[in-house]
C-alpha cells in the first residue's frame, strides 16, 4: 500500500497562505484551556503504529501525537526545530549535523539522544528490517554518525536537498530503541515515542486511544487529557455523529457532503489549504495511450469546469499540472488543455481512434464515480466509446500499481518537498510511477534538482520538468479539490498542514 | 380457482413489466444524460427530483425496471436450465447418481447466496451478463432440490409404475410422466428465483459490484442516494420501493402457484 506513502501531503502557498491560515484556524486568540477528551472520527484501517513500517494514511494522525519528528513541518511547509534544535549543512550539502534537544525522554523513561537517532535511521535503512521508507533513504544516506551524546551527523552520497523535509515526515519519527528491543515485532501495537500523548489502547478496526504525556517537553502542551480516534463508519454516518456531539472532529468532506451540515450552527468548518490533486492517468507506454494525439484529444475533450461544478460545487481550483499555485515550485504558464471538443474530434480522427472502445476503471468512491460518469459522457461526445469498469475500492490502487489498470482517475496529496511527488510519479524509476512514463530529460532534471540546494536554481529545473510532463501527458490534470474538516465549535486551535494529515498536538477544548 | 394473491402478484408484474417495456415512450427524460440541477427536489418536471448528477430519478427508475427484469428473468432461466435436469436425473435414477447430486446441492446450499455471488462477481467482473450467470448459478441448487424431491414422490406413483411395466424407456417416462408433474413447482420456484435475483443484484450493486454506471439500476441508485440520505431521502427510498414492489409481485405469484 504505497498509495498513502505517496498521497501524503499537500501544498501551501505564499500569497494564499494568509487567507488559508485564517480559514484553517478556529480562533486561537483566547487562552487555551486544559482538560477534556477530543473524539476524532476517522477511517480506522491502521495496521501498525510503528512509524518504521507505517504506510496507511490513517496511521499518521496518531503517529504525530505519540511521536516527535526531528524537524517540524509548519502549516506553510516551512521546517522548524522539533527534536533537533538546530542543524548545519556542511561539505556542500553532503553532510548535515543535527544538534538534538536535551532532557527529552521517551514514554518508557529512557533518554532521547544521538544513539536513538542513529538507531532509528539505521533501522529504516536495514534491508533485513524491510521498512517501506528504505527506498527513500538507503540510496541517499551513506552513514549516520554519533558525534556526541546529543549531536548526530548524517552523510549523504551526494547533496540531497529533500533530506530535511523527509525528517519532518515518516522517516523522522523517533521511536524508543529500548521499547523496540523489548517488544520486537509487537512494537507496532505497543508504540513508545517522545510525543505529547502516550499510547493507551487500540481495538483494531474500531478505535485508538492516547492520553496525555504528563512529562512532555514542550511547555504547556498538550492541553487535552486524551484523544480517542474512532472509526466513523463512512462520512454520512460520521456527519450525523458529529451533529449529535458523539464526535468532535471529522474530515475529508467535499462541498457536496457539507450540504448535510447546513444549518448546524455549532459546527465549524476548516477548509484544507490545498486539496488533493485529481487527475486521469493511463499506461503512457502501451496502446492505445502511447498515441500522443489520443492523449491530447482526451485532455481537450474533458470539460474541467463542468467536473468542478458538479463534483465540487465549483469550489475546486482547476489545475494545469501537479503543483498548485502557492507552493514555491509551482510553474507558471503551463500548457493548459482547454475544453475544445472540436479540437478533440480532429485529434481523434488524426489518431484513427474514432469509435475506439476504452475501459475506464471506476472505484466506489463517490467523487471518482461522479467524475467518471461525466468524463464518459464527454469522451463519448467526441467519438470515443468509453465503458466504466467497476473495481473494488480496496483493490483499485494496488491494481493500478501492478499496471493491471490502463485508464483511471487518480488523486494525490502534496508533500513538503517537490522531490516528494514529482520524483515518485514522473521519474522513470519513481516508486509510484504506474503510468510507465519515461522521459530521459525529465529524469535528468529531477535528479539534478534534488542535488540543488539553491531554491531559485532548483525551481528553474522543476519548471522545465513540469513543461515536459505537461507536453507528454502521463496524467491529465483536473483540479485541486475543495475538502473540509468539520468540528464542534468547542474545538480550538486546529490548523491544517498542507500535507492534509490532521495534527491535534496543540488543539484544546473550550467549555 | 385463482387466488387473490395470484391476481395481485400478476397485477404487479404486469405493471412493472409494462413500465419497463414502455420506458422509452413514457420516461420524461434521458436516464443517462447528466443535467444541470443537482439533487433537485421533486417538481412537475422531475417528479421524484434529480440525482447528484442532475439526472431525473423517475426516468431512471423506469429504465431500471429493464435492468432488473433482464437480470431477474435471465438468472431464473439459467437456474432452471441447470437445476431442473440435475434434479430430474438425481430423483429418478436414485442410487449413486442421486448421492452425487445431493452432495453437490448441499455443498452449494451451505454457502450463503449473497456471499457466493459476491465472490463470483468479483472474480468475473461486474456486468449485466455476468451478474445474470452468477445469480442463476447461485440459485440452481434450490431449484434442483425441489425438483428432485418432487420426482422422488412421483416416480413411486401408480401411473409411473404402470408406464415402467409397459416397458417404457427411462427417458420417455421422465419426459412424458415425470416432467409434466414438476412444472407446477418449477414455475413457482422460477418466480421466486426472479425475485431473489433482483434482490441480490440490488444488494451487489449497493456493495459496488453490480451493474456498472451509468446504466440505470435500482441497487446502484439506492447506493448513490445513501450518500445524501439525510438531505434527499427520496433518492434512495424511491428505487428501494421499486425493488420491494417487484419482489413482492414475483413472490406472491410464486407462493400462490406452490399451494
Amino acid at each position: 500500500m504505497m498509495k498513502q506513502l505517496g498521497r501524503i501531503a499537500c501544498g501551501v502557498l505564499a500569497g494564499l497562505a494568509l487567507t488559508a491560515l485564517t480559514l484553517g484556524v478556529t480562533q486561537a486568540a483566547t487562552q487555551p484551556r486544559t482538560g477534556g477528551t477530543l473524539n476524532v472520527g476517522f477511517v480506522e484501517d491502521a495496521k501498525t503504529l510503528d512509524p518504521t513500517f507505517s504506510v496507511q494514511w490513517s496511521e499518521r494522525q496518531v503517529l504525530y501525537l505519540v511521536y516527535n519528528t526531528l524537524l517540524r513541518m509548519q502549516p506553510d511547509f516551512s521546517l522548524t526545530p522539533e527534536l533537533a534544535e538546530s542543524w548545519e549543512i556542511q561539505e556542500g550539502g553532503k553532510r548535515v549535523v543535527f544538534k538534538l534537544r536535551e532532557g527529552v525522554r521517551f514514554h518508557d523513561g529512557t533518554d532521547f539522544d544521538a544513539e536513538a537517532v542513529k538507531f532509528n535511521l539505521d533501522r529504516r535503512m536495514d534491508e533485513a528490517v524491510g521498512s517501506p521508507q528504505r527506498k527513500q533513504l538507503a540510496g541517499v544516506i551513506s552513514k549516520v554518525e554519533v558525534v556526541d551524546s546529543h549531536t548526530v551527523a548524517v552523510t549523504t552520497e551526494a547533496p540531497f536537498a529533500p533530506l530535511l523535509s523527509y525528517l519532518a515526515e515518516r522517516p523522522g519519527f523517533m521511536i524508543s530503541p529500548a521499547a523496540a528491543e523489548k517488544h520486537g515485532e509487537d512494537f507496532g501495537s505497543n508504540p513508545v515515542g517522545t510525543g505529547p500523548f502516550v499510547f493507551k489502547e487500540w481495538t483494531r478496526g474500531s478505535r485508538i486511544v492516547v492520553e496525555q504525556n504528563p512529562d512532555y517537553w514542550e511547555e504547556d502542551l498538550p492541553y487535552l487529557d486524551g484523544v480517542v480516534f474512532s472509526d466513523m463508519g463512512g462520512s454520512v454516518v460520521g456527519m450525523q455523529r458529529l451533529m449529535t456531539g458523539e464526535l468532535d472532529y471529522i474530515d475529508s468532506l467535499t462541498p457536496q457532503d457539507l450540504q448535510l451540515l447546513e444549518g448546524a450552527d455549532d459546527i465549524e468548518l476548516a477548509q484544507i489549504i490545498v486539496g488533493r490533486w485529481y487527475s486521469y492517468q493511463w499506461q503512457w507506454d502501451k496502446p492505445p495511450f502511447d498515441n500522443a494525439k489520443l492523449r491530447k484529444a482526451i485532455a481537450h475533450a474533458i470539460d474541467r469546469d463542468r467536473l468542478n461544478e458538479v463534483t465540487m460545487r465549483g469550489q475546486a481550483r482547476l489545475s494545469n499540472g501537479p503543483t498548485p499555485k502557492g507552493l514555491w515550485w509551482h510553474a507558471d504558464g503551463l500548457l493548459g488543455y482547454d475544453h475544445d471538443p472540436e479540437m478533440a474530434r480532429k485529434l481523434i480522427s488524426e489518431a484513427g481512434a474514432e469509435g475506439m472502445e476504452i475501459g475506464l476503471a471506476t472505484p466506489e468512491n463517490q467523487v471518482l464515480r461522479q467524475l467518471n460518469q461525466l468524463v464518459q459522457e464527454q469522451l463519448n461526445e467526441v467519438g470515443l466509446k468509453v465503458e466504466l469498469e467497476p473495481v473494488a475500492q480496496s483493490e483499485w490502487y494496488s491494481r493500478v500499481v501492478e499496471r493491471a489498470i490502463n485508464f483511471t482517475p487518480m488523486r494525490w496529496t502534496q508533500r513538503p518537498d517537490p522531490d516528494g511527488l514529482l520524483s515518485i510519479l514522473f521519474h522513470s524509476g519513481g516508486f509510484a510511477n504506474s503510468t510507465g512514463y519515461s522521459n530521459p530529460e525529465v529524469d535528468r532534471l529531477l535528479e539534478e534538482a534534488r542535488m540543488t540546494f539553491d531554491q531559485r536554481q532548483r525551481k528553474e529545473l522543476y519548471d522545465q520538468a513540469h513543461r515536459l510532463i505537461l507536453q507528454d501527458l502521463p496524467y491529465v490534470p483536473i483540479y485541486f479539490a475543495a475538502e473540509f474538516a468539520a468540528m464542534r465549535d468547542r474545538v480550538m486551535g486546529f490548523q491544517w498542514t498542507p500535507d492534509q494529515v490532521p495534527r491535534f498536538y496543540n488543539v484544546w477544548l473550550a467549555q | 380457482m385463482v387466488s387473490s394473491r395470484l391476481l395481485l402478484g400478476l397485477g404487479i408484474i404486469v405493471t412493472i413489466a409494462g413500465a419497463g417495456i414502455l420506458a422509452p415512450l413514457i420516461a420524461p427524460h434521458d436516464p443517462i444524460r447528466t443535467g444541470s440541477v443537482f439533487l433537485g427536489l421533486p417538481t412537475s418536471e422531475n417528479w421524484l427530483g434529480t440525482d447528484d448528477l442532475g439526472r431525473d430519478i423517475f426516468s431512471r427508475i423506469l429504465y431500471g425496471t429493464q435492468t432488473s427484469l433482464v437480470i431477474g428473468f435471465g438468472a431464473a432461466i439459467v437456474a432452471t436450465l441447470i437445476g431442473v435436469p440435475i434434479g430430474l436425473v438425481g430423483g429418478y435414477l436414485r442410487g449413486k447418481t442421486d448421492l452425487v447430486v445431493v452432495q453437490m446441492i448441499d455443498l452449494f446450499v451451505a454457502l450463503p447466496g449473497l456471499v457466493l455471488a459476491l465472490i463470483l462477481t468479483a472474480m468475473l467482473g461486474p456486468s449485466i451478463p455476468n451478474l445474470t450467470l452468477v445469480l442463476g448459478f447461485v440459485m440452481w441448487p434450490t431449484m434442483a432440490r425441489l425438483v428432485r424431491g418432487q420426482v422422488l414422490q412421483i416416480r413411486e406413483a401408480v401411473f409411473v409404475e404402470a408406464a415402467r411395466a409397459l416397458g417404457g424407456r427411462d427417458s420417455w417416462i421422465v419426459y412424458e410422466h415425470i416432467w409434466p408433474n414438476t412444472i407446477r413447482i418449477v414455475s413457482a420456484q422460477f418466480a421466486i428465483t426472479v425475485s431473489f435475483a433482483i434482490f441480490t443484484s440490488a444488494s451487489l450493486s449497493f456493495l459496488g459490484l453490480g451493474v456498472p454506471p451509468p446504466t440505470p439500476d435500482w441497487g446502484s441508485m439506492v447506493r448513490e442516494g445513501f450518500q445524501f440520505l439525510a438531505l434527499r431521502p427520496l433518492m434512495s427510498i424511491a428505487p428501494g420501493a421499486a425493488v420491494t414492489f417487484t419482489i413482492l409481485g414475483f413472490y406472491l405469484v410464486g407462493s400462490s402457484i406452490e399451494r
